[in-house]
């Protein structure tokens, strides 16, 4: 019964191979989290390094509030089930079950009462007096997962624990586990290479390749959102179809080009309002994903759709209630091989016994491609550009004597920034938005996804999304913008750039000696202590044991103190004072809603919230509580 | 490397081409080799500088309890509440500096010389009679020089770590981190640590038993220890390289132009009979284990049996009769003449050629029941596949050896047939007790047509008290040894894959 | 096709008869010395050899004369000095062995390939040559024609042999391992209470081996014992009855002693023969 926080899990082998990558996430309390990957991503080492089977080569592993780096195994009081069940073969059933309780000196009567109990949830009453060999893989399974119940313990481990069973008995154990998890309400962590385990068990699907971790999501969402094409091609049966092919926007229309055999489709802009604009320019290339589902070959809808293409088929694959074509959009291409041009289409089989198509070998037949269902991903990043939660909004503006134009509604800029009359793009970050401003607003819909809210709007005629607002359906409302997030761009070149919300500073370590009273038995004693303080930009700072602590641990006692150490802190974090960094006021910036001063530090330039005083040289002072350090020279992440 | 070009290569060709590409490989290998040393130099000096930072560092910003500890040992331990460590650091210095006051410099100090009078006849007048008195041991000097050595070894080290683990616990302190209890420490001994509580007891054994001698034997190569200076009655001293130089031939004397000569011919017969007998046994008990297990041979486990019953009986038994059965006028010469097949008695045992093939033959008597065992394991592990798809494909069955069991065999059983070559390198019982070394030849200096290095070294010392000899023929065999096995052992892949099995 | 398959079929039994006749062949090759020993032991007349093959005169004198004739030659002793040897060497080595192979098989530490490649050069010396010096220790210790010291030499390099135990352990699958430490198991009870049990058949293969080593051990026992007969093993003493002056007058009784020290080890053999094949099969060929 315990949640579990991973911050930045890497394995590294002395080899320098690194099997996990920057593993980051938290678990909360009886969740069924699924570990999903082909094989060598690292999915089972992330397991064993929960378990506390392979060593944690940096970052901070929590159950519940232990830090269990170097706890042993024993003491993180999990269980694990593993894929060749791991049974002790000179045991019985029972001392199988009975093991680890025995070595916990528990007593006698207790463990029967717990081997009884787990055995009759998992049917193995009658098997307590057999050994490992003489019982079936499901069985043995079932013992395995015995073993681990009756240690109550906080978190579950199951590594491909189905992988050895036949098709069967992989269905009927699957429907126990879930079974199991809900009957005993712990937090489980299951691993698997199977997609469709993943998606039927788990509450929220880790999607692994390479060590890094591709997406972390609810089997819907990464059904529906895909991340990556990575993530989209690894869930759902067949794969997903992924065309090459370049974006052209005219007006208020895209023009699809499919590569190596040009044949064109043409889509509202509306289904792309989400799209950076420079890959609609016609030459960049990019992958169109579609599901075998979402392309047709029904004759009413092919004829309806605008978004028809020719494939020619090369063979069909028939699973009883349905049947899967194989096509190409090349006409001198192959469907047997996975290319950018291939094309599965999902029918029912009804549907393929329609004596109005003809499915042989080389037959040539339209299909409607269902646009709306469509992916898109970036060719060489092959990062999806059509994310669930879009980080700008794209538009055209004007700007007309200090005043922003856009979507038919008007933004008078902050004295701040100062723009010439231009015609240009518009980026707004979704997070810019706030309520009561001077634009009027439509919501379309708004949802809740982890914790931000997705909120489409509609201003004038186009749809604009944001991230930050908690605002009702069907409202209307008044939006505001925050002018020091947004970008116009005149001519590919930047007129208006938004205020950096980070600044990076330089600093050490350091250990002094210090006079500190102390209160011993009623005597106040004043005795040589030794203090640390971090060093930044040649002002000193008290800092937290957790990071002095967290800074020796991983530097070593030694280097903690030589190492350069870089800060990146968030400028809402640093704040004028009286005593801290010397820093020297060059000027004022006023935004409106909040005015903020352009600061010197030494050779760095950065920007402070202002209050009040002026141009004046002054101090600072940094919130180190939310910063994060970072190892300067390898620019590696320590806190 | 497997190109198609390869494949479509003639087996002469594929074995030329490897043998070529492996030539080729040579200089390479030599100059990695070499590249390494300035590599492995600056890992020492990083590892000597590391040391020395360590105790400078503690000896600076170490606070007085560290200091100390750089005096006396486990000092700092004792005052942070490490009881148990402190004590046995304490002890340990104690014992070291009582050792080195009372006993270990003596010695030490007469190390260059190995000892200046060995003995003194002295008139005793009670008696009546010259009586000896006996001084310098060589012996004693050098054995008990090389122990104080290792001692001040391990003393440094150990100084090392206390001095080490005082520090680091001072900073651990600073850090408001606790140390580790004693309860803490006992534990991890039997886990995170078990490796040494595990393996305390084996390494001292192997460190006393194995590798001090080695090195002390190593020690007497360089010396003229041999029956004629032999402690306690003579010293003797260091001679440098002369007796390498001899045994390959260099020395002056007609004496150790013989040595160097004996030395080379039983060197050869050492490889011969390793060759041979490695060979021969695995060949033919391979055979008979496929002739035991071929489908449609009854009793199996009877000629399974009657085989392993020579294993059963003790080795020494079955070659010291064999021995006495093969004498001139052992029982094999008796049937034989009184069979009327031969007139006289056939020279088993005293002829050189008819030795050392009766040699070989007996091992393979001795051997074959070994293989066999080993092979009939194997054999029933090869996937029956494997031969069914043979069948398929048109294989006979001695296709089907050559193209399937024994490329299995060889490849599964290379570790066992490399050990059992450096055994038989090494194989004193069989030729001790069947032969002796026997006959004797006379162009040999102390060795028999049949010694092996072993059981010429065993003569050497055991009759002749020519430890000097011995000590460097050992160092020869040594190196024999290491350059077979280490080819042999890189050729073969079973011994890479550790972990595959894990 | 039917005529062809007769043929085969006829071929087939032509050369499983070769194939009888060569292991009867091969049976009485090697039977036949331990046939002569038992005949030669049971043998009345005097003498090194006769010229016939089976004795005129059967009797057990040799036996008798072997336990109760004892001025020159004292085989019980020496029989019990194996013995004690044997069973000391057993228990030591096969511990020793057996924590050095789990040492080396399941824990990780820094030195565990260094010290399996030292046992490896190590293993490349000639035996002999530590003999003379260690042979120089135990004389300063004073442990120099005494069991004791026999013992402390056979078993005190006993790590060396790890290889095949440790090849067996390999096989031993390591999720056992980790299913155990997470179950609460500490490494040591991971090897008493998982390990230990699943090592039956090399251990036994071990105990085997290492009772049977002493038996017909020549080497170190001829030069630790060397003068005290009263301290020799049966192989040392056995030798000595070959000994040019005394082959004649006690051969017989060689056979005797030869044929009461081989019962024993052939009877344990015989009955833990599975498990020696197991562990030759299992251990040694596994790198």
């Amino acid at each position: 019964m315990a949640n579990l926080s991973l911050k930045h899990i890497y394995k590294v082998y002395p080899n320098g191979a690194k099997a996990v990558n920057d593993f980051n996430m938290e678990i909360a309390d009886k969740e069924f989290i699924v570990f999903v990957g082909p094989s060598g991503c690292g999915k089972s080492t992330t397991l064993r390094m929960i378990a506390g089977l392979e060593d944690i080569t940096a970052g901070e592993l929590k159950i519940g509030e232990t830090v269990v780096n170097d706890i042993e195994p024993k003491d993180r009081d999990i269980a694990m089930v593993f894929q060749n069940y791991a049974l002790y073969p000179h045991m019985t059933v029972y001392e199988n079950i009975a093991f680890g309780l025995r070595l916990k000196k528990i007593p006698k009567d207790i463990i029967h009462k717990r081997v009884i109990e787990a055995a009759e949830i998992l049917h193995l009453t009658e098997y307590l007096g057999r050994k490992p060999k003489e019982m079936s893989g499901g069985q043995r399974q079932r013992v395995s997962l015995g073993r681990a119940i009756v240690r109550e313990p906080k978190v579950m481990l199951l590594d491909e624990p189905l992988s050895n069973l036949d098709a069967k008995l992989r269905t009927q154990m699957r429907a126990e586990i879930s079974k199991l998890h809900t009957r005993l309400n712990t937090t489980f962590i299951y691993v698997t290479h199977d997609q469709v385990e993943a998606m039927t068990m788990g509450t929220r699907i880790v999607v692994m390749k390479g060590g890094c971790v591709q997406q972390i999501d609810t089997p819907k969402n990464l059904y529906c959102y895909p991340k990556n094409k990575f993530v989209a091609g690894f869930m759902g049966t067949p794969q997903m179809n992924f065309f090459e092919g370049t974006l052209l926007k005219k007006g208020e229309e895209v023009e699809v080009t499919f590569a190596y055999s040009d044949q064109k489709i043409t889509v509202p802009y509306s289904l792309f309002y989400k799209v950076k604009p420079s890959y609609l320019n016609g030459d960049c290339p990019v992958y169109i994903g579609l599901r075998a589902e979402d392309i047709t070959l029904e004759e009413h809808k092919v004829q309806k759709s605008l978004t028809t293409v020719n494939i020619k088929i090369s063979h069909l694959e028939e699973l009883g209630a349905e049947t899967l074509v194989y096509g190409d959009l090349n006409m001198g291409g192959d469907g047997y091989v996975e290319s950018s041009t291939r094309c599965i289409v999902k029918l029912n089989t009804d549907m393929s016994q329609s004596p109005k198509i003809k499915f042989t070998s080389g037959e040539v037949v339209k299909v409607a491609l269902n646009m709306q269902k469509a992916h898109l991903f970036d060719k060489v990043t092959e990062q999806s550009i059509l994310p669930k939660i879009p980080q700008n909004n794209y538009l055209d503006c004007t700007v007309e004597q200090g005043k922003l134009i856009f979507c038919g509604e008007e933004l008078a800029l902050p004295p701040a920034i100062n723009c010439p009359n231009l015609y240009g793009d518009l980026i707004i970050p979704t997070n810019a938005f706030y309520l009561g401003g001077s634009i009027k607003a439509k919501v379309l819909s708004c949802e809740r996804i982890d914790s931000n809210y997705l909120t489409a709007l509609k201003i004038g005629d186009r749809i604009l999304y944001a991230s930050n607002l908690q605002v009702e359906n069907a409202s209307f409302i008044n939006l505001g913008v925050d002018c020091k997030k947004i970008t116009v761009l005149s001519q590919g070149k930047q007129v208006i750039s938004p205020l950096p919300q980070t600044v990076c500073l330089y600093g050490k370590l350091i250990k002094q000696k210090q006079k500190v009273s102390l209160r011993v038995k009623g005597k106040i004693k004043s005795k040589n202590q030794i203090v640390f303080r971090l060093e930044i930009e040649g002002a000193q700072f008290e800092v937290s044991d957790y990071i002095t602590k967290k800074l020796i641990s991983v530097l070593g006692a030694k280097k903690a103190f030589t190492t350069p150490l870089r800060f990146e802190c968030n400028i809402s974090d640093i704040t004028f004072a009286n005593e801290g960094i010397k820093a020297k006021v060059l000027n004022l910036l006023d935004y409106g809603r909040q005015k903020f001063a352009k600061v010197a530090v030494g050779e760095k330039q950065f920007f402070v919230a202002e209050n009040g005083q002026g141009l004046k040289d002054a101090h600072l002072l940094i919130n180190l509580n939310s910063a994060s350090v970072y190892q300067a020279d390898l620019n590696v992440k320590i806190v | 490397m497997v190109s198609l070009e390869y494949l479509k290569m003639s087996p002469l060709k594929k074995f030329l081409y490897n043998f070529l590409s492996l030539i080729k490989k040579i200089p390479l290998a030599i100059w990695s080799l070499l590249r390494q040393i300035p590599k492995a130099f600056t890992m020492l000096f990083n590892g000597v500088s590391g040391v020395f930072k360590t105790v400078a560092s503690a000896a600076v910003q170490g606070d007085y309890k560290t200091k100390i500890s750089l005096f006396i040992m486990g000092f700092g331990q004792l005052f942070r509440g490490q009881i148990l460590r402190g004590i046995i650091y304490l002890i340990f210095q104690a014992v070291f500096v009582f050792y080195m006051l009372f006993f270990g410099w003596k010695y030490l100090a007469k190390i260059g010389s190995l000892g200046e009078v060995a003995m003194v006849k002295v008139w005793d007048d009670n008696l009546g009679i010259y009586t000896y008195q006996y001084y310098d041991n060589s012996l004693l000097i050098l054995l008990y020089s090389l122990l104080t050595v290792c001692f001040i070894i391990a003393f440094l080290y150990a100084w090392y770590q206390s001095v080490k683990q005082s520090y680091i616990a001072q900073q651990l302190l600073e850090l408001n981190i606790p140390l580790k209890t004693a309860k803490d420490d006992l534990k991890s001994y039997a886990n995170e640590k078990y490796h040494k509580t595990l393996l305390s007891v084996p390494v001292l054994g192997l460190s006393v038993f194995t590798i001090f001698p080695i090195i002390f034997m190593v020690f007497i190569a360089f010396t003229n220890y041999d029956a004629m200076h032999s402690p306690p009655k003579e010293l003797f001293s260091w001679v440098g390289l002369q007796n390498f130089a001899n045994l390959l031939g260099g020395g002056v004397t007609a004496d150790a132009a013989k040595f160097a000569f004996t030395f080379r011919e039983v060197l050869i017969w050492t490889v011969i009979w390793a060759i041979f007998s490695t060979f021969s046994n695995y060949i033919l008990g391979m055979l008979v284990a496929i002739l035991i297990n071929k489908k449609g041979i009854k009793f199996k486990k009877l000629w399974r049996t009657v085989l392993v019953f020579t294993i059963a009986v003790p080795q020494f038994v079955s070659l010291m009769l064999t021995s006495q059965m093969l004498k001139d006028t052992g029982i094999i010469n008796h049937l034989l003449q009184s069979l009327g097949i031969i007139s006289s008695p056939l020279p088993f045992l005293t002829n050189g050629v008819w030795a050392k093939v009766v040699i070989i033959v007996v091992n393979v008597w001795i051997g074959i029941p070994y293989t066999m065992l080993i092979c009939t394991g194997i054999l029933l592990n090869i996937p029956a596949d494997l031969y069914e798809s043979a069948k398929i494909d048109g294989a006979g069955p001695i296709r089907a050896y050559f193209k399937i069991t024994l490329p299995y065999m060889l490849h599964v059983t290379a570790p066992y047939l490399i050990s059992q070559f450096i055994a038989n390198l090494n194989n004193f019982n069989v030729i001790f007790l069947l032969t002796g070394g026997a006959p004797d030849a006379l162009r040999l200096q102390y060795a028999g047509e049949t010694d092996l290095l072993i059981t010429w070294l065993y003569k050497l010392t055991f009759n002749m008290g020519d430890y000097k000899t011995a000590s460097v023929i050992s160092i020869f065999t040594f190196i024999i040894v290491a350059v077979i096995s280490l080819i042999l052992y890189n050729r073969s892949n079973a011994v890479k894959n550790e972990e595959i099995f894990m | 096709m039917a005529k062809k398959y007769r043929s085969k079929s006829r071929v087939e039994k032509a050369s499983n008869t070769a194939i009888y006749a060569f292991l009867i062949a091969l049976s009485i090759i090697w039977l036949f010395p331990f046939f002569f020993l038992i005949l030669q032991s049971l043998r009345g007349e005097a003498g090194a050899t006769t010229n016939y093959f089976f004795p005129k005169i059967i009797t057990f004198d040799n036996y008798i004369k072997l336990f109760t004739d004892t001025s020159l030659f004292n085989f019980p002793k020496w029989y019990l000095n194996t013995l004690i040897v044997s069973v000391a060497v057993t228990v030591i080595q096969s511990v020793i062995v057996l924590i050095t192979s789990y040492a080396l098989s399941r824990l990780r530490f820094k030195m565990r390939k260094p010290l399996m490649n030292l046992i490896l050069i190590l293993g490349m010396f000639p035996g002999f040559m530590s003999m003379t010096a260690v042979y120089f220790v135990l004389k300063e210790i004073g442990l120099t024609q005494n069991l004791f010291g026999l013992i402390l030499v056979y078993t005190a390099s006993s790590a060396m042999q790890y290889y095949i135990c440790k090849g067996y352990f390999d096989t031993i699958p390591k999720s056992l391992d980790e299913a155990a430490r997470i179950d609460g198991a500490n490494r040591h009870t991971v090897f008493l209470k998982i390990i230990l049990p699943l090592a039956k058949p090399i251990i036994i293969y071990g105990i085997l081996t290492a009772f049977i080593a002493p038996w017909g051990e020549y080497m170190f026992s001829s030069l630790l014992m060397l003068g005290d007969y009263d301290k020799f093993n049966v192989a040392l003493g056995l030798k000595l009855m070959l000994h040019r002056e005394n082959v004649s007058q006690y051969f017989t009784r060689f056979c005797a002693g030869a044929v009461c020290v081989s019962i024993p080890i052939t009877a344990l053999f015989i009955w833990l023969q599975k498990y020696y094949v197991e562990g030759i099969t299992g251990g040694s060929v596994k790198g």
